[in-house]
């Protein structure tokens, strides 16, 4: 091959090379954010560590729902205090106002977003898209702990605050809404 | 110098090198193959584009010059269904003009859009490295043409297809009734989504508008990415005997990394497009939420190819910069090794502080932390090229011809840009300046007041080469130090507004901010004069036809280009001159 067609095909390969990567970035930054608690991604376990300490920490909790979602959401209890390590269970009631059944889906973080790493949520209505039946209310239970381990990270062990936020969205797959109409 | 003679025999021998086709036969342009006449045309279209985008800044300027949305509402599209309701009498004036005043809110963030767009993708990239990278990378490197000259051509005649598009954008609806894409240049999710249709309350962008600005970016980075895969192979493979790496001319050198940022970035801005199309037509959740996605992956995606894209726009600059204060000075570049590795690393180490465009985001103070050194380490390379232009200086036997004017106002002015930047470079600081016009000060003081001021010193270096022609000394003279007041009295009050915390990207403002954006209008219409001028001089210059020699600008100006004729023949170099070391840069 000739010197000026190898340097235009490795150039060209590069050009390849790049764009590959930005439609890898999609994966790679969703297990960046699941890896790091970063952007306040919280974090699941299978059950709490058993380690708890005498050690206090409050809870608050906040709903939001997207404008084209006709839906009441809001949390039973305002905040709670637990103590580091525990394991505790909240409710967030959910209302259906139409006469159609919807798919929603929840997204959820933690603030201050530092702390998404030792938010761990053992379950959770938010894990699953939800079929809301038309008018259906429904309590929407959590279950979570946040790790003993945030007393030894310098940037979160002063917090005494925390805050989970969910988000309702009409799901961008609404099929199984159709179904159960 | 010693090359002399042997570019002669690559000039004056030519047999065929003036067998060049009339100007007035378009063959010659839509069908050329010649890198020169590839570059003018990039030349023109670049300078077209920029009285377009220039326009539309002096519109926005215009609209703030007071407080009150009082001068866009005139300009504003009324459909025809709003025109019948008005003679049915359904609609008064009163509500009328409430209409307009309403789209002249989306038609003004249209303006901020597409005066970024077209200033950056149609007027700066295009002269820099289409125009004069065109023209004289193969002069400086003793090459006959660029390596691909047919994909040349394709280069340039995309660029006009992408225009076409973005103006097609500029006109169609983009959301609801009102025409073009108001979200900004950086066209971030999930303003630059259809999500919510029409029908929802709320909708961002569910009109066409935005599909076309997606194509045409798309050519337009094709035409970039292709351009870049000729600079790169001619520059690789084309040098003539001797000419080393390490002996290229400066400006050869800094469009070397240039294309090379343009290869690494541009597909990922292809990537991050391609996602938002198929996020607005074909039912992906790339950028989403309700569907899984996330609009922030957009910013650092956008970012990503933002950052090195700002340094696409300056580091050619700096290249011609090197070129006139050397010659200007009749001495060689101080510290060249330095100069060349400076641009390089400025070139590395801009792919990874993408995220300081993105602190509001919530991104954690140990990542806070990294991006605000890693920016500031810029700095440093920065610096050795400012100071090596004032040790170029130093000592040399300056004549402040026009070029040299605008490369001193260049240096100084790009030096303010870069302070500010520091400036904004600290999270704690940026957190408080974020989307003010402090940012927009900063940035133009490095984009239009340094980028720019780059362009205009190389245009009237290499004007007389280009055209054979010389420019009225007096005119030129005129024109810089207009521009020079002009550009300064526009963007420097801007420092102050957003200190005081005014917001970018808004039609209105609170009346406490009339003062400092009335004299940034003033500052407008005094550019205004300068850029008239400039026309001026262009149109007296063709006029008058004052030959210029081979090497109008003496024993400074020792580059291959200069020992051609002027303008060069229609092919050159059909013998390879032969660079000796002490030749070389």
């Amino acid at each position: 091959m000739k010197r000026t067609s190898l340097t235009a095909v490795v150039v060209v390969g590069v050009v390849a090379g790049m764009t590959g990567l930005a439609f890898a970035a999609v994966p790679l930054y969703e297990a960046f954010c699941r890896a790091t608690g970063y952007g306040g991604t919280t974090q699941v376990a299978e059950a709490a560590p058993g380690r708890v300490l005498d050690q206090s920490i409050e809870v608050r909790f906040d709903a939001n729902i997207a404008p084209d979602l006709p839906v009441t959401f809001a949390p039973k209890q305002r905040s709670q205090m637990l103590r580091i390590g525990e394991s505790n269970v909240a409710f967030y009631r959910i209302h259906n106002l139409s006469n159609e059944a919807i798919v929603a889906h929840a997204n959820y973080n933690v603030t201050p977003q530092v702390a998404g790493s030792y938010f761990f949520k053992t379950e959770c209505f938010c894990f699953n898209d939800r079929v809301l039946a038309p008018g259906e209310e429904a309590d929407l239970p959590l279950i979570y702990f946040i790790s003993p381990d945030i007393v030894s990270d310098p940037d979160t062990r002063e917090l005494s605050t925390l805050t989970l936020s969910y988000t309702f969205f009409r799901a961008a797959d609404q099929s199984a809404a159709i179904a159960s109409n | 110098m010693s090359h002399h003679d042997a570019a002669h025999a690559g000039g004056a021998h030519d047999a065929h090198g003036d067998h060049r086709p009339s100007i007035y036969d378009p063959r010659r342009w839509l069908f050329s193959t010649n890198h020169k006449d590839i570059g003018t045309m990039y030349l023109v279209f670049a300078i077209i584009a920029g009285l377009i985008g220039g326009a539309m800044s002096g519109l926005i300027r215009w609209e703030l010059k007071e407080p009150g949305i009082t001068f866009l509402p005139h300009l504003v599209h009324v459909p025809h269904a709003i025109l019948e309701q008005v003679r049915l009498g359904v609609m008064n004036a009163d509500q009328l003009w409430a209409w307009k005043v309403d789209a002249a809110k989306h038609f003004y963030d249209t303006l901020v859009t597409y005066h970024g767009l077209i200033m950056i993708f149609f007027m700066v990239m295009p002269a820099m490295i289409g125009g004069f990278g065109n023209w004289f990378v193969p002069l400086m490197i003793g090459a006959p043409d660029m390596a691909f000259p047919r994909m040349n051509n394709i280069s340039f005649w995309l660029l006009p297809v992408s225009f076409t598009l973005a103006m097609i954008s500029f006109l169609v609806p983009g959301a609801g009734d009102h025409a073009g894409f108001g979200g900004g240049w950086t066209l971030y999710a999930p303003l630059s989504t259809n999500w919510g249709g029409g029908a929802t309350p709320f909708s961002y962008h569910d009109g066409p508008a935005m599909d076309f600005l997606i194509l045409s970016l798309h050519i337009a980075g094709a035409s970039s990415i292709l351009g870049a895969i000729n600079f790169i192979t001619t520059i690789f493979n084309m040098r003539a005997p001797g000419m080393t790496l390490h002996r290229m001319p400066l400006f050869v050198w800094s469009m070397l990394v240039t294309v090379w940022l343009l290869v690494l970035s541009l597909p990922v801005l292809a990537g991050a497009l391609t996602m938002l199309l198929t996020d607005r037509n074909f039912h992906t959740n790339f950028f989403n939420p309700a569907g899984g996605g996330d609009p922030v992956m957009y910013q650092h995606l956008f970012w990503f190819f933002g950052h090195p894209e700002v340094y696409i726009l300056i580091l050619p600059g700096f290249g011609m910069v090197s070129q006139i204060v050397s010659t200007f000075s009749r001495k060689p570049v101080f510290g060249y090794l330095g100069m060349a590795y400076a641009m390089v690393s400025i070139g590395l180490i801009g792919f990874v502080v993408w995220a300081h465009h993105m602190y509001t985001v919530g991104m954690g103070l140990d990542l806070e932390a990294y991006f605000i050194a890693a920016t500031m380490v810029i700095a440093v390379p920065t610096g050795i090229k400012i100071f090596s232009w004032i040790a170029t200086m130093w000592g040399g036997s300056i004549d402040f011809k026009v070029p040299m004017l605008w490369a001193i106002g260049f240096i100084f002015l790009f030096t303010v840009g870069g302070v500010t930047g520091v400036v904004l470079a600290n999270s704690g600081v940026d957190t408080s300046f974020h989307d003010t016009y402090y940012v927009v000060a900063h940035f133009h003081y490095v984009l239009s007041l340094g980028a720019v001021f780059a362009i205009f010193g190389g245009f009237f270096y290499w004007i007389p080469k280009m055209s054979g022609y010389r420019y009225n000394g007096f005119l030129a003279g005129l024109q810089f130090w207009i521009m020079f007041i002009g550009v300064n009295i526009v963007f420097f009050p801007q420092h102050f507004l957003g200190a005081q915390g005014m917001p970018r990207r808004h039609v209105d403002y609170n009346e406490a901010y009339q003062y400092w954006n009335n004299i940034s209008t003033i500052g407008y219409l005094i550019t205004a004069v300068g850029v008239l001028v400039f026309l001026v001089t262009l149109v007296e210059m063709f006029l008058v036809k004052r030959k210029a020699g081979a090497n109008p600008w003496g024993e400074g100006a020792n580059t291959l280009e200069w020992s051609l004729s002027s303008p060069p023949p229609f092919h050159q170099f059909n013998e390879l001159p032969v660079i000796k070391p002490e030749a070389g840069h």
